[in-house]
């Protein structure tokens, strides 16, 4: 019996990078587009991250994690080639932003953070893009994409201390922008005026 | 731990980020805390509500097939 033909170089690249790193396509397209801020230049980001990585497959050590090293790509084509022309980084001194407990506002009126559940899709990712890009940046691959902290300090290239006080700002942030959206739409009444 | 101590880290607590002896004394304080308890819960459901929010789109049906046309069709 003649042995099996082996796969085709090509096709065998071609199925694992269909199993390791297409199936991240959600993914990067939502960071994408909290990176650029707009869907036709998270369209290009993607595609480019994707033809990017494909190129260079095979400097991947299949089965690790493809997710970081795609993120990694797709941050680093951001920032060389579409920051510049969508928008502006901004610098802002992380110290001095105090940090505001919402759940001390709510505590008497809503401990259980019902007033959330009013606030629609949209309303939530506009308050993401209103965080300046390293707060934004942060709460996105580890709120929405489930990364952890060790994670994202990898591609973000900052320690995983800064990780840690860079999302406790951020989703304090966050908190606050939705709590004053809610106060402004009458969902909650709110304990200041 | 004490209630301060215990704001400071609950969202490694929650992000399952702390070492064992930490995440253990985290969780006995909360037990023994209710207002602890109650700010761990809004915080549990604050960020479970952000990804529920975030997670609902994903990339457009049209830019999948561009992508697998620039990748292997050429």
């Amino acid at each position: 019996m003649p042995a099996p033909t082996p796969p085709a170089p090509v096709d065998e690249k071609r199925a694992s990078f269909e199993r390791e790193a297409l199936v991240h396509l959600d993914s990067l397209y939502r960071v994408a587009q909290r990176l650029t801020g707009n869907a036709a230049d998270a369209d290009d980001l993607v595609q480019e991250t994707m033809l990017k990585a494909y190129r260079s497959w095979d400097q991947y050590t299949k089965g690790t994690n493809a997710k970081g090293w795609l993120l990694t790509i797709l941050r680093n084509s951001f920032i060389n080639e579409y920051r510049r022309r969508t928008r502006h980084p901004e610098s802002v001194d992380i110290d001095a932003i105090e940090p505001f407990a919402v759940f001390q506002d709510v505590q008497e009126e809503d401990p259980q953070g019902a007033f959330f559940d009013r606030i629609v899709d949209d309303e939530v990712l506009r308050a993401i893009d209103t965080l300046p890009e390293t707060f934004r940046e942060t709460v996105v691959l580890s709120d929405v994409e489930g990364l952890s902290y060790q994670e994202i300090a990898r591609i973000l290239k900052v320690p995983v201390g800064t990780v840690k006080s860079r999302l406790f700002r951020a989703r304090q942030m966050l908190q606050r922008k939705l709590y004053d959206y809610a106060v402004g739409m009458g969902y909650i009444k709110g304990s200041k005026p | 731990m004490n209630c301060r101590e215990c704001a400071e880290h609950l969202y490694e607590y929650l992000d399952r980020e702390l070492t064992p002896e930490l995440e253990r004394e985290l969780r006995a304080h909360l037990d023994e805390c209710p207002p602890c308890g109650e700010h761990h819960d809004f915080e549990a459901l604050f960020l479970k509500f952000v990804r529920a929010r975030c997670r609902a789109q994903g990339a457009p049906p049209e830019l999948r097939r561009r992508i697998l046309r620039e990748l292997f069709e050429e």
